[in-house]
Parts: C-alpha cells; structure tokens; sequence
C-alpha cells in the first residue's frame, strides 16, 4: 500500500517535472489511509495518545481511514524503523515522547532526531514526587536535606533506568546538588507508585494521572511538581521549592524524514484541527494530560533535539552509557 | 446485597448480555490459540470499547479475560501446546490423559475446575478487596524475591528422571531472560549489539516455539506418540466421581490463585505452576502427576481463572494494574474516564457491582462457549499429527506476530523450535525452561532491588516474615523429592 504510493508519488513528481502546471510535490494529500505508528505498550499513556488521535483525526483528513498500527519491540526501535523506512510518505506518522529522546541519548536505539519529521508536540505530564500520607517528608528539601543527613539511606522509586523518568530526577537531583538518593527502578509507573505507598521506598517519582486516586483518597501528598497544575493548586512547583527547571514527560506526533515544509505545514494544520475536538479534548481530560502544543515550524523540533542534548549531558555527568553515548 | 442484585440487573440487560457473550466467545477464541492471549485479546478489542459506555466497555474486557485463562487449557489438552502462557501446567496431565484416550474426561475437568475457580476468585474478590489489597502492598523487593525462589524452587519436581538435564534447562531459561535491557540499569545484556534483542526474547515466542514448533518437528520426524482413540466426550459436569476427588484441588487451586493473583506482577502463570505442585505435593501418589492425574488439570485451571478475579483486587483497590492484561484493562478504563483507586468503590459503586456480576454472567458463558466447544476439540484430538501440527504451527506463528506486531517474534519462535526439537530428543524437560524465563526476572530483579534499599545487606531475606516462609518452603520443596526417594530406598532396603 505504501509502496503504491510512493510509486504514484513519483510519477506525479514526473508528470510536473515535465511541466503541466502543477510544481512537485503537490500531491493531493491524503491520497490514502493514514497510519498512526504507536510503539508503546498497549493501553500504556502514548497508546491511548495514538488511538485517540485515530478517532478524532479523519474529519481533518478528507474522510480517509486512520488507524493505529502497533509496532512494538526493541525499545522502540522496531516502530521507529518502519517510520524512518517511509521516507516522504505524509500517510505514516508516529507518537514520539520523552523516551524516544533518552534512548537516543543513550545510543540504546540506532536513530538520530534527524531521522523524523518533527510535526506538533501535543501533551505534557509534568513530573512529580510523590510520598505516602505518612511519610516524615513535607517538602522537596526534606527529602533532599534527609538524603545529605543519611546518604544512601533515603530511596525513590521510579518508572525504568536511564528512562525519561530517571532523566527527568537526576537533573532535578544535579540542581539540588547531587544528595544522595538512591533511584529504585520499577518496570511500571503503577508499580513505583505502590512501591512508596508500600512503605518499601520513601518516595516515587511519577506523575499526576498515575497517583490522582491516591492524592484524592489522602493515601499519598505530593512534595512538589514540575509545572503548576489546576488539580495540584498549592503543591510547590520544583521552581517555587528553589530549583529552577522543569522537567516533563512528553508527546507529540513526527512524521518520516524527507517531508517539505508545506506538508509539515499542512500535516501540523490537520492535527492543530484534530486535538481541537471536542471527542479529543475529552480525551486529555479524562487521561489527566496537560495540552502543551509546539506548533512553530522549528519548535517542536528545537525541543526534541534539546531534549537530546540535555539527556546526553546528564549521562555524561552520572557517566552512564559513555560507550553507546557516541 | 441490593448493591450486587443492582449490579445483576445491569449486566443482563441485553446490550450487556450481548458484551458478555461476545466477549466470552472471543476470550475463548484468544485464549485457545497459541499466541493469542487474554492481553492480546484485550488489546484487540480497546478501540471497540472506546465506542461503548463504560459498563458495557468493561464487561467486555473483563469477560475476554476470564474466558482465555480457560480457553488457554483447550489447546494444552488437545495437542500439549499451552494456548495461553497459564495453561503451561495444564499440559503436564491434560495432554497425557489425551494421550490416554480420555481428552473428553480431561476438557470436561478443566471446563468445571476452570467455572469453579472463576466464582470462587471472584467471590474473594468481593468479600477481600481491602485486605487483599493490603497483603498485595506489603509485597516488597524481598518478599518477591522469595516468591520467586519459590517458584524455581518447583522445578525439582519437572525434571522428570534425570535432575542434572532438568536443571540444564532451567538455566538455559534463566540465559534466556537475561537478554534484553536490564530493568535497574537500562543497560542492553546480551543483545549482541542488535536492537531486536533489546526487549528479550519474550516468554510467547519460547511457548510456541518448545510446544507447537519442536513438537511439529517431531510429528514430522515421526517421534510423536500417537493418541488413543478419544473415548466419552465428557459433560457439563464431570462425572460424580471425579468431582467427588476434585473439590479439594479446585478450591485449594482457586486459593492459591486467589492469593497470587493479587500480587502484583506475580501472576496467573506463576500461580498455576504453583497450584499443580502443591497438588503434586500433598498427592499421596505424586508419581501420577505429570503422567495423566486429573487432579493436575483440576488445580492449575481453577488458579488461573481464580487470578482473573483476584488481579483485579489492586487495580480496582490501587489503581494499578498487577498483570500485562489488567494494563491494558487500565487503559481502557482511562479513555471510559473511570478511574480506579481506593475511592471507586464509594463514588462507582454501580459501576464495581456490575463488574462483579458480569464476572459471574461471564462464567456462566464460559461454561456454555467450552461445553458447546468439547465435540469440536474432541475432533481436533483425532487429526492426523502430520496434519494438526504444522497447522498448528502456522496459527502459533501469526499469533506471534500478532501480540507485538513484530516478525522479529516469529524468528524467535523457530529458534526456540529447534532447540525444544533438539532437547526433546536428547530428553531434557522443556518446562522448566520456561519457569525459569518466567521466575528469572523477578528473582533477580527484587534480589538486586532489595540489596539496593538494604545497601547490601543480605540479612533483609531474613527480616521479612513473608520472605523466610517462601524460602524456607522452597528449601523443602526442592529438596523433598530426593529426599523421598532416600526415604523410600531407605525402607526398601530394610
């Protein structure tokens, strides 16, 4: 399907390049089916991110089909080269997060961000630290002064190693001068959120959607967040507990490499349009996700190649991956 | 009480009856095939229920589930190949009373164990959820290290006549796991430098490739005993003899399930092993077991179907999700806009009783989808293995295939194929490979994880109660049978 139409693609590009009028590359777009690839977990936050974008996004796509194609294996890699291997097909895009950019700062996966289109970032989830009710720990720098008082001793738990996750609290551990907390990886989000409320670790590092019953129920407090969030009114933000950076899990669209700047134009307009709806803001609703749209020409690929730099430096820092890092 | 009648009420109305029922057909249909599991199922239908109000989109999911922790023990009777990783257990006796002549006797055995177990993990649900799902939160690093040695701890008694070629296979199972990215560092292990590699080599392409593949090339090479002529076709309900010998090892079965199942992350596969052994272990006549006992279909099948029940104690209790289908179930819930947690019961109280009613309409259907199925199955049995086997490898491949959307899965699976092939005929024992892919990341996972909260103290597998059981049980159960035999050559030789 996607051979056929790189085939008509180029004959298209042939009948302009002869000269009857239309310049290359204005191909009537879509012209087929639109494939969303989603390389995470089925169910996982950037499946349902891929689905939902499946259901809200034909209206803006001529009516055409738009399904989620799950590609998953290789920490990713197995989806992002399916992705990569379309080269200048509009009709393939694929949900990129966070973790797409630490493993390529890690030199885990063989792709470079110039390997992707970058098109709309869509959503953040700020990251947070969170302790069950009881804990001793009412502030950021409780935990952190409790860690210089005891080094070693105090533990968080969190989704994964060398993960965005662990990325997103080593820089906030660097800011506050490196004390001394020693990060419990988990294979889950769910489960380094019953890892703490277990007792086992003193904290977990995680996010809102994750832990919202917990926080509502009393069973959980948070010690501060990333960003503000309206359902985390009066929780610090990292900033407000004196440090100054803000670290996010993410998730935006991009699509394969070779795409000119009028159908990334094009493709950012169409989604623009798709997370407007009513059926997808329901959606971001219920999943607890923050709209945090990129959608300058060079913004959201700007973030994704920061994003990388900042990984990369971190690792050199903590001197993991020096290796693979290259 | 009026709150579960309430709950009945709305899971038979007829758009629910019809969730139900479509649900429990495909769950059997998912857990049958080789491949296919309850995850993949529920992965399957997700988009479908985005377009259902929350009560219907739940009871389908959960009636999927139910219904592929027993259809997984169909294809583990009829052909030896565990149509679901839980149905592993079910092979050891379902497959050999196939051989036996008396698939009927076995479908009809597990069909009842599989219906029983399903009520009683539900009921625990009902009447357990708090302490339950406080037990499931006082499960850390080392208690799960112990569960976990636990359940190595079992392969003593898989390793058929000769021990040093039963333990060589668990530890090429433990080889297996390693490869992939390491949970605590991230590192890649074994991957030879390949991204495909990078998330292991999975447990589904090894089932496939020891149960359907390697047994594939033996029926072509002529090596696979044929069955005996199927005689009796077995009812709804097993005669009043077997159920007479078999209440014991459902409900002790359903228990263990009950139990296992509502820790995160342990699990229906774990929990089923778990349950034919203990079986095996209180039996006075263990040596049947393995050899066609039908207390080892009875015991593993109503755990499995048990956990269905009980997995959903700290999703609903937690809101977390304790197995790969109950994630998928989470997710699903999301996108409904019903969050689970320790509020749902109190604010979705409608909601919680429908689940526990359609759990029980759910079984219900079970039992009618696999009664109706028996005839069908009792055929397949009589196939030609020349025929069956390679058929059976072509569905394995695609549902291989078709869990990740990763061919990468169905060279893994003939890979393992020639290796089962290969250690079937030199007479290793193939499960316990397979324990050893399941049980190697969660021994060596919580042992490193418990290390690093004790900073490296070893004395942390001791402190912990749960944790100095488990242990000390697996120190018995590994040790019992070698101890039995000097018992036994003790005595004869007096």
């Amino acid at each position: 399907m996607a051979r056929g139409w790189l085939r008509r693609l180029a004959v298209l590009a042939a009948i302009g390049s002869i000269g009857c009028g239309a310049a290359p590359g204005e191909v009537p777009f879509p012209s087929g089916p639109i494939q969303i690839v989603s390389w995470a977990t089925a169910g996982g936050p950037s499946d349902l991110l891929a689905r939902a974008l499946a259901d809200a996004a034909p209206d803006y796509f001529d009516g055409r089909r738009v399904t989620v194609l799950t590609r998953q294996g290789g920490a990713g890699a197995a989806g992002m080269q399916y992705l990569k291997g379309q080269a200048g097909n509009p009709h393939v895009l694929g949900v990129f997060t966070a973790s797409g950019t630490v493993n390529m700062a890690t030199g885990r996966i063989p792709f470079v961000p110039e390997d992707f289109t970058p098109i709309l970032r869509i959503q953040v989830d700020p990251f947070l630290i969170a302790v069950r009710a009881d804990s001793p720990f009412r502030t950021l720098n409780d935990l952190f002064g409790a860690a210089r008082a005891r080094p070693g001793e105090v533990s968080i738990a969190g989704f994964g190693a060398a993960s965005a996750h662990f990325m997103g609290f080593q820089r906030l551990r660097a800011a506050a001068g490196d004390p001394d907390v020693r990060w419990i990886a988990y294979e889950g989000s769910g489960d380094s959120a019953v890892a703490a409320l277990g007792g086992h670790t003193d904290a977990t590092h995680n996010n809102y959607n994750v832990i919202r019953e917990h926080l509502r129920a009393g069973t959980m407090r948070v010690l501060a967040v990333a960003l503000p969030l309206t359902a985390l009114r009066g929780v610090p933000t990292y900033q407000e507990a004196g440090y100054d950076l803000a670290p996010v899990h993410w998730r935006g669209v991009v699509g394969p490499p070779g795409l000119s700047p009028e159908v990334r134009a094009d493709l950012r307009e169409r989604l623009l349009a798709t997370i407007r709806t009513a059926g997808f803001q329901e959606y971001m609703a219920r999943a607890n996700m923050e709209y945090a749209v990129m959608d300058g020409p060079d913004a959201f690929g700007d973030w994704i190649a920061e994003e990388v730099e900042t990984s990369r430096t971190l690792l050199e820092r903590l001197g993991l991956f020096m290796n693979e890092a290259r | 009480m009026t709150g579960f009648l309430d709950g009945l009420l709305t899971a038979l109305q007829p758009q629910n009856l019809a969730v139900l029922l479509g649900g429990s057909l495909l769950g059997v249909f998912a857990g049958a095939v080789p491949g296919l599991s309850s995850t993949v199922g529920l992965a399957l239908v997700l988009p479908v229920t985005f377009a259902l109000d929350p009560v219907p989109a739940l009871l389908m999911m959960i009636s999927i589930y139910m219904a592929a922790e027993y259809g997984g023990s169909i294809t583990a009777i009829a052909i030896g190949v565990p149509g679901s990783s839980p149905a592993l257990a079910t092979t050891f006796d379902g497959y050999a009373m196939t051989r036996r002549g008396e698939a009927g006797r076995a479908f009809g055995i597990s069909l009842f164990a599989s219906m029983s177990g399903g009520i009683l993990g539900t009921l625990l649900l009902v009447a357990a959820l708090d302490p339950l799902s406080r037990a499931a939160l006082a499960f850390g690093p080392p208690e799960y290290f112990g569960l976990g040695v636990f359940g190595l701890a079992i392969v003593a008694n898989l390793v058929g006549n000769d021990p040093l070629k039963g333990i060589l296979s668990a530890l090429l199972g433990l080889v297996a796991f390693v490869v992939g990215l390491d949970v605590l560092t991230g590192a890649p292990r074994l991957t030879l430098g390949t991204t495909v590699l990078m998330d292991g080599l999975g447990l589904v392409p090894m089932l496939i490739g020891f149960f359907a593949i390697a047994e594939a090339l033996n029926a072509v090479a002529g090596r696979r005993k044929p069955v005996e002529a199927v005689t009796g076709m077995g009812g709804a309900l097993p005669p009043l003899g077997d159920l007479l010998r078999l209440w014991r090892p459902i409900f002790r079965g359903s228990a263990i399930g009950g139990i296992i199942g509502a820790i995160p992350g342990a699990g229906a596969t774990i929990a089923s092993i778990v349950a034919w052994n203990e079986e095996r272990r209180l039996s006075r006549t263990p040596e049947r077991f393995g050899a066609g006992e039908p207390a080892g279909i009875a015991a593993p099948e109503a755990a499995n179907n048990a956990c269905v029940g009980a997995a959903m104690i700290p999703l609903l209790a937690l809101g977390v999700p304790g197995s790969a289908s109950t994630a998928v179930l989470l997710g699903g819930l999301t996108v409904q806009g019903v969050a689970p947690g320790p509020l749902l019961m109190t604010e979705q109280a409608p909601l919680v009783y429908a689940l526990y009613a359609g759990f029980i309409v759910a079984v219900v259907f079970m039992l009618a989808a696999g009664r109706l199925g028996i005839p069908l199955w009792v055929r397949v049995v009589s196939l030609r293995p020349q025929i069956l086997m390679p058929l059976v490898v072509a569905i394995s491949l695609i549902g291989a295939f078709v869990l990740r959307g990763n061919l990468a899965d169905a060279w893994f699976a003939l890979f393992f194929g020639l290796v089962g092939f290969v250690m079937l005929r030199r007479g290793y024992p193939l499960a316990p490979a397979v324990l050893g892919l399941i049980l190697g990341p969660m021994v060596e996972t919580n042992y490193r994880r418990a290390l690093a909260l004790s900073s490296g103290s070893h004395t942390v597998f001791l402190e912990s109660p749960i944790s100095l059981v488990l242990i000390g049980l697996a120190v018995i159960s590994f040790a019992a049978p070698a101890l039995r035999s000097r018992l036994r050559l003790g005595r004869g030789g007096a």
